[in-house]
């Protein structure tokens, strides 16, 4: 394990069977877990090169449950690590050794479902998909849909800010929620927004969302819903030069189209998509762009002619346009089943997330292959191409000795190239443990300061989630002095009118 | 009165630390067009940052716009009008209804964060800010979000400093994301609603598939003194009810024929396209009506946000309480309503009934000493007002920045 997490508090392992027997008076039944056997799922999540066993895994029914268990670890000091469906890619969910592992999976009902407002009231564990689920029988959807929607919760997707393929025209997760219910470290339970499309005062919302848990446990969330798109058609283009996609991405935007998803693959994405799936990809080609245009007919139809003129204006080489939903639904399978497929070919694969202009594509595919020669290790490339989004897959081998480390400080470099080129370390799967020590990358140390000290509004002991997204922890009363600089008359020169 | 204006972040900073080292609170203006929204703020020194305005990058093709915060909004909107690019929020024009000579820069938009009709489509300015670099109350330069679509690493500061009105940091930069203009739009007009029967229509037009991008409502009572584009079209005494559609010209204008059908039961929609359907829009983002040159004068204008499909009822409501008038925009979820003078507002009685709908509302528009007198913006549950003040504290604890314009619990 080359990431560390916070030394684990010895007096605090002292009292565990206390600790479990208070919580147990808390949260009754089958509600505490604490054998070794029990605990095992919980050790890890979706960053499956980290485990760590929490000291007690608690998983509560009611919002009452969950501020009566934070209060308890708050009067008593005990971190906390919340936790959804735990397939956080950035180990957001990783658990520590003296803290309590508060699950939310119980939190699966969808308390209301209103369409004249077009809002959904769910709780924290329902699935992503599940919304969707609830309320397609009226043609609505819930529009963010991150490639685990099966199995990742709408609590785990709010603290992550989870993103998806359409996530260029219809937003993520910020973009679609409408309130929350968070429990705060302290057992206050404080309620966001509601079923109006602002909140009042402070956009208390906006901080929660993709505060990676670090903030407040979820218990309830208001998401919008929209009227699923009359129909969704889809191109299949391939480019024998990756500066030709690139181009194709950046003209489509510029012919002021937004496609619902507009995705992209290099050569060994498509090598071993194909493989798996035969989705008909082009082989020989170094580039492949599916470009999703989704509304009435009428648009779509249109939009899908102008696309196809744009691409054969870039080079394409190879253009397939869906002629059915069956059709369509083959040309995503490849890119939907891309991480398994790349899962065949190589014993492991890291999963790294970052953003990037859209323009400074060709440059960091060629200095990612340079990278893969100085690592001696493959890397397929699958991109949210729409908004600048990587999913590069390092190939590795857990087996071989080194070879994980390898494979991190590989990503690590690509995640040092997007700041570079003038992108950010993260795209949709968090910092959690696995940027954490990249931050220093992107900001400065006033940056991340300020950071902490919204942290410490929210959570003044640092007992949420520690050890996660911040690679230096600060104390909120060191934090929040404030210096004074020099005389009453510090700015002389300035001009006064 | 003293003040200061800054010519780059470093100025800002040394400013603010000085004002921190002399407990003397800064307000901060660009132009100054949106100083007569908030509680009164008590204090001589004004920071002027309106000489940061340069436009630091527009990059068209990645949709991204970085500007420095004192950018005349007039400018850039001209700017990315000419790349047919657009804020899809349609922030607000402030001038008419405040009656300012000047529409105010980039940094006071995101600040007040007031988004027009296409909120209920696009989202609000804090889905459009995408990176920032500001000034703390601690007087440090710190910097949040990114230059990207795809923005957040960490805390998604962005958030909390739209809409927070100057009083977490002074914005320094912004990084805003922008959209291609639609190439087409259609507006359908109904005529005579009754504002329940209206907010009905725009619930099933906004739940339909067609896209709605705008759904407003502006009962007859309050076009009677309305002059421009919107008293034009509105027949004495009668409501107009209009519903946009946008998107390339085939696909708006079938989406029209189409969504007049599913509305036929509230009667025969006229249809009217591009520059007939943009000014109407103006109008309605603008809320003429109520601008400051017109009748309504005097009135104070409240901005009241709620659940859209009681938004008719509500609206209802104030008026027969208040006799006062009111227009919707989002489909019923935004409500102007403009009240006869009083020494509140009417503000208890408006926020019960606000209250009642869950809703909230902020006095946009009242002279100093009724804004003294009221909370310009809605009280808190104890909580959450609770944990916005020490989110405020964690910007700024020594309550440099814009002290108790957004509480008037802390303006003295």
């Amino acid at each position: 394990m080359t990431i560390m997490m916070p030394a684990a508090d010895q007096a605090v392992l002292a009292r565990r069977e206390a600790i479990i027997a208070a919580l147990r008076k808390l949260v009754p039944g089958e509600g505490v877990i604490s054998s070794a056997a029990e605990m095992l799922p919980y050790e890890s999540d979706g960053l499956m090169a980290y485990r760590q066993p929490p000291m007690v895994v608690v998983l509560p029914d009611t919002t009452e449950q969950v501020s009566k268990v934070l209060r308890y670890c708050h009067e008593n000091g005990i971190k906390v690590v919340p936790r959804g469906s735990g397939t956080s890619l950035s180990g957001g969910a990783l658990p520590l050794a003296d803290a309590v592992l508060l699950g939310l999976g119980k939190f699966k009902r969808v308390r209301e479902i209103d369409f004249d407002n077009r809002a959904v009231v769910v709780e924290p564990g329902v699935t992503n998909l599940a919304i969707s689920q609830a309320v397609a029988h009226a043609g609505f959807y819930y529009a963010p849909d991150p490639s685990s929607q099966i199995a990742c919760s709408i609590g785990g997707n709010v603290a992550e800010n989870s993103g998806g393929v359409h996530s260029l025209k219809y937003g993520m997760t910020t973009n679609n929620l409408l309130g929350c219910e968070i429990v705060l470290m302290s057992g206050e339970v404080i309620r966001v927004g509601g079923k109006t499309a602002e909140t009042s005062g402070y956009d208390l919302m906006g901080i929660i969302t993709g505060s990676e848990g670090l903030l407040g446990v979820i218990t309830e969330i208001t998401v919008r819903i929209l009227q699923k798109p009359e129909t969704a058609r889809a191109l299949m283009i391939g480019f024998a030069e990756v500066e030709h996609a690139g181009q194709c991405v950046a003209d489509v935007i510029s012919a002021g189209i937004i496609p619902g998803g507009m995705e992209m693959m290099d050569k060994p994405a498509i090598h071993a998509a194909e493989a798996f799936v035969h989705a008909g990809y082009p082989l020989d080609v170094e580039a492949l762009l599916i470009i999703e245009l989704d509304g009435p007919g009428v648009e779509v139809d249109e939009l899908i002619k102008r696309v196809e003129k744009i691409a054969l204006g870039c080079g394409s080489t190879t253009c397939q346009i869906s002629t059915s939903e069956q059709e369509r639904l083959l040309f995503w399978s490849g890119r939907k089943a891309a991480f398994p497929a790349v899962g065949r070919i190589s014993p492991d694969y890291l999963c790294m997330d970052g953003t990037i202009p859209r323009a400074a594509l060709p440059l960091v595919l060629r200095r990612m292959k340079e990278m893969s020669a100085k690592y001696g290790l493959g890397v397929a490339n699958v991109f949210h191409a729409g908004d600048g989004n990587l999913h590069p897959l390092i190939l590795y081998d857990a087996n071989k000795p080194g070879e994980l480390q390898l494979a991190e400080d590989f990503g690590a470099d690509i995640l040092r190239l997007c700041v570079e080129v003038g992108g950010v370390l993260t795209g949709e799967h968090g910092v959690g443990i696995e940027k954490r020590d990249l931050m220093p990358e992107m900001f400065s140390e006033v940056d991340l300061n300020q950071q902490q000290r919204i942290k410490c509004a929210f959570d003044a002991q640092g007992l949420l989630n520690p050890g996660k997204v911040f690679p230096t922890l600060h104390r909120c009363a060191e934090l929040g002095r404030v210096h004074v600089h020099g005389g009453k008359l510090a700015f002389p020169d300035l001009p006064r009118f | 009165m003293d003040i200061l204006k800054v010519r780059d972040a470093q100025d800002v900073e040394q400013a603010v630390r000085a004002a921190i080292a002399s407990e003397q609170p800064l307000e901060i203006i660009g132009h100054g067009s949106k100083r007569m929204v908030g509680q009164p703020i008590a204090t001589n020194a004004v920071l002027d940052v309106s000489a940061l305005n340069a436009v630091t990058s527009y990059e068209p093709n990645e949709l991204i716009l970085t500007v420095q915060a004192g950018a005349p909004m007039a400018d850039v909107l001209s700017l990315i009008d000419s790349k047919n690019q657009q804020f899809s929020f349609e922030p607000m024009n402030t001038s008419q209804l405040l009656g300012t000579p000047d529409i105010g820069t980039i940094g006071g938009m995101i600040s007040a964060g007031l988004a027009g009709p296409r909120r209920i489509q696009a989202g609000g300015a804090r889905d459009h800010l995408l990176g920032v670099h500001a000034v703390s109350g601690f007087g440090d330069s710190y910097k949040a979000g990114g230059r990207v679509v795809k923005n957040v690493t960490g805390y998604d500061v962005c958030k909390l400093l739209a809409g927070a009105w100057g009083t977490l940091s002074v914005m320094t930069e912004v990084t805003l994301k922008v959209m291609p203009r639609a190439e087409s739009e259609r507006t359908l007009v109904l005529r005579g609603l009754d504002d329940i029967a209206a907010n009905k229509a725009m619930t099933v037009a906004l739940g339909s598939p067609f896209d709605v991008s705008g759904a407003a409502h502006l009962p007859g009572s309050a076009l009677r003194t309305t002059q421009g584009t919107l008293g034009e079209i509105a027949l004495p005494d009668q409501s107009v009810t209009l519903i946009r559609l946008e998107g390339i010209t085939a696909s708006a204008s079938q989406r029209a024929v189409s969504l007049s059908t599913t509305l036929k039961s509230f009667g025969v929609a006229e249809i009217l396209e591009d520059a007939a359907s943009a000014v109407l829009w103006a109008a309605v983002r603008d809320v003429t009506p109520f601008a400051a040159s017109g009748p309504r004068a005097m009135w104070p204008v409240w901005r009241i946000v709620t659940p859209p499909a009681s938004g008719g009822a509500l609206g209802q409501a104030i008026v027969k309480g208040s006799q006062g008038e009111v227009i919707y925009d989002w489909g019923g979820g935004l409500i102007w309503a403009a009240l006869p003078p009083s020494v509140d507002a009417q503000a208890a009685q408006l926020r019960k009934l606000v209250n009642a709908a869950g809703g909230h509302a902020t006095l946009i528009r009242a002279p100093d000493d009724v804004r003294r007198a009221v909370d310009v913006f809605h009280p808190q549950p104890k909580g959450i007002a609770a944990l916005g003040e020490r989110v405020r504290n964690s910007f700024d604890p020594k309550t440099i920045l814009n002290r108790g314009r957004m509480s008037r619990g802390l303006g003295t």
